[in-house]
């Protein structure tokens, strides 16, 4: 049996655990830069805030509803989710954290009532964390995110679903879009309604075989676990990534070379510790930066850098990076953003050596860069050309105090 | 608190420390204090409230959810949208305070009541105070 555990509106619950004047109140968080809204709890649902908007077009009738507005605060959740990660993983032997708030948990014994089990999960990381979670049980890991899903979506269920028999899967799939289905995104669900598919159950209903054809075997392990078949192993569910971005608007706009360099080294040691993370390297970098899409005239620039021999080590990356800022950089313009996409990625284990070109990895140094940057804080050592100027650094106006990482933001107890 | 063991040696040349083999990791006052780590939080008292219990103004308050409370705990609870720290008499439904200048706060049905957790220690500074204490830990 599979459990998936996740909190409800993490980012947007995290914020009430050390604010209990706002326990009670709509709640909604900004993605970086305060541009979006992220995140809305379930007080701010009822008043249909939809997520993913704008927040300067919501900012009046926000105001109006006495919604709160925080702006992410990074610090608070990675240590809250690491606590809640942690509770959770004392109900089970084997736990896989999925995402910053989804846990996956495997269970190789049969317990008498899962049911009981997943509102023991609740209560105790509700006691512990005061963070709201939901849970499903299921037979195959996509039955359990079905399961977890319609313990929080559903009526009836009140945060815990198990889906034991056939019987139930089918109660619930019928309730379910296709695209509420993990894995089937938006474009995959109006590719499936064309053939005449209206919820899951009738996918899961569907030829494992005829999906695969029809568009991948990642769809017809989808078919195959909704049926109790499991398919998908931790090993899957956690691929190594194919691309990674690293991509941040600025604070203020940037129209000097100076900061525009700073940023993108950033960035190229962001991208060079995901590499090293993975244990890949990166043999085709995308570079861009552009003003915003709002601007009267948009202006994109962006370069492609092939590297002879693919690398992982964050200072030669930032020396190509560095090498094509003046080509990037145009002056009189007003970045809005910039970033670098490593697009080609290959096993760091199985490295295809340049027969003229000389490897200039330095392993060992890039090793003991991210153990003392890992024992002592990201940040602690960092590449000089990278110096962090106020200017392009996020903007968090709205920011609550990081209650249980700085000491001077611990939480008032009132003695009075 | 991290600990970082540094291992003794001699040098280049020369015998090995004979401490080397009996090196351990120093005392730690996580491990003393915290024994549910996940659900401790360090808070900061504010007010005189509590004196009576040792509690002072700007005292460090070390708070565990996962402890259940007992009659006259000493309690971190959620009253009308604050934290606030008291003793909990669960018999009478009271909250007290340890200073003889507050009276009992009795819990009514129109109040938010919530326990949050129970103080399991306080640590006081006697020689430094704590801004000075929070500046050094930035």
């Amino acid at each position: 049996m599979y459990a998936l555990v996740d909190a409800v509106s993490f980012y947007a619950s995290a914020e009430k655990v050390f604010d209990p004047s706002i326990r009670h109140k709509p709640v909604v968080v900004l993605t970086n830069n305060d541009g979006c809204i992220c995140a809305v709890c379930p007080i701010a649902k009822t008043l249909n805030i939809p997520k993913f908007e704008p927040y300067f077009k919501l900012k009046k009738y926000l105001d109006q509803h006495n919604v709160v507005v925080r702006s992410s605060n990074y610090e608070l959740y990675a240590d809250l989710s690491a606590r809640m990660m942690a509770v959770i993983g004392r109900f089970c032997s084997e736990q896989h954290v999925y995402s910053i708030d989804e846990s996956f948990l495997l269970f190789s014994q049969k317990l008498g009532n899962w049911r009981e089990y997943g509102e023991l999960i609740r209560s105790t990381v509700w006691r512990e964390t005061k963070l709201p979670v939901g849970v499903g049980f299921g037979m195959t890991p996509t039955l359990a995110k079905v399961a977890n899903h319609a313990a929080k979506k559903l009526v009836g269920f009140n945060g815990v679903a198990v889906i034991d028999n056939l019987e139930q899967a089918e109660y619930i799939l019928k309730q379910m879009k296709l695209a509420d289905i993990w894995g089937i995104g938006s474009r995959l669900s109006k590719r499936l309604a064309l053939l005449g598919l209206s919820n899951a159950w009738e996918l899961a209903q569907q030829s494992a075989k005829k999906m695969r054809d029809f568009h991948s075997v990642v769809l017809e392990k989808t078919v195959r676990e909704l049926n109790g078949e499991v398919c998908f192993s931790w090993d899957e569910v956690k691929q190594p990534k194919k691309e990674i971005f690293s991509t941040r608007s600025f604070g203020q706009r940037v129209t000097d070379k100076f900061n525009l360099n700073s940023a993108l080294i950033t960035h190229a040691d962001i991208i060079g510790r995901k590499l090293r993370q993975q244990n890949s390297k990166v043999k085709r970098l995308l570079i861009f930066a552009h003003t915003s899409r709002f601007d009267p005239a948009y202006i994109k620039r962006e370069y492609i850098h092939d590297f002879v021999t693919p690398t992982s080590d964050s200072l030669n990356i930032a020396n190509a990076v560095s090498a094509l800022v003046d080509q990037i950089y145009l002056p009189n313009i007003q970045f809005y953003k910039c970033g670098l996409g490593a697009l080609e990625l290959v096993n760091a284990s199985f490295t295809q050596f340049d027969l003229f070109e000389l490897s200039r990895e330095k392993d060992l140094l890039m090793r003991s860069y991210d153990a003392i940057n890992h024992k002592y804080g990201q940040g602690t050592l960092y590449i000089s050309s990278a110096e962090q100027v106020s200017q392009w650094k996020m903007r968090r106006a709205l920011l609550s105090p990081q209650y249980t990482t700085r000491w001077l933001d611990i939480p008032k107890i009132r003695c009075i | 608190m991290k600990v970082v063991p540094i291992y003794a040696s001699a040098g280049i040349v020369g015998f090995e420390s004979p401490a080397a083999e009996y090196t351990q990791l120093g005392l730690s006052l996580d491990q003393l204090l915290i024994k549910h780590p996940e659900a401790t939080f360090i808070g900061i008292a504010c007010g005189d409230s509590m004196q009576g219990v040792g509690i002072f103004d700007k005292d460090l308050l070390i708070v565990d959810r996962a402890v259940n409370t007992k009659q006259m705990s000493v309690i971190v609870a959620n009253y009308n949208g604050e934290f606030i720290c008291k003793l909990l008499d669960k018999n009478r439904r009271v909250l007290l305070s340890a200073n003889t200048v507050y009276k009992p706060v009795s819990i009514s049905e129109i109040d938010e009541f919530r326990i949050e957790g129970v103080v399991v220690c306080s640590i006081r500074n006697h020689d430094m105070p704590f801004h000075e204490l929070t500046e050094c830990m930035r």
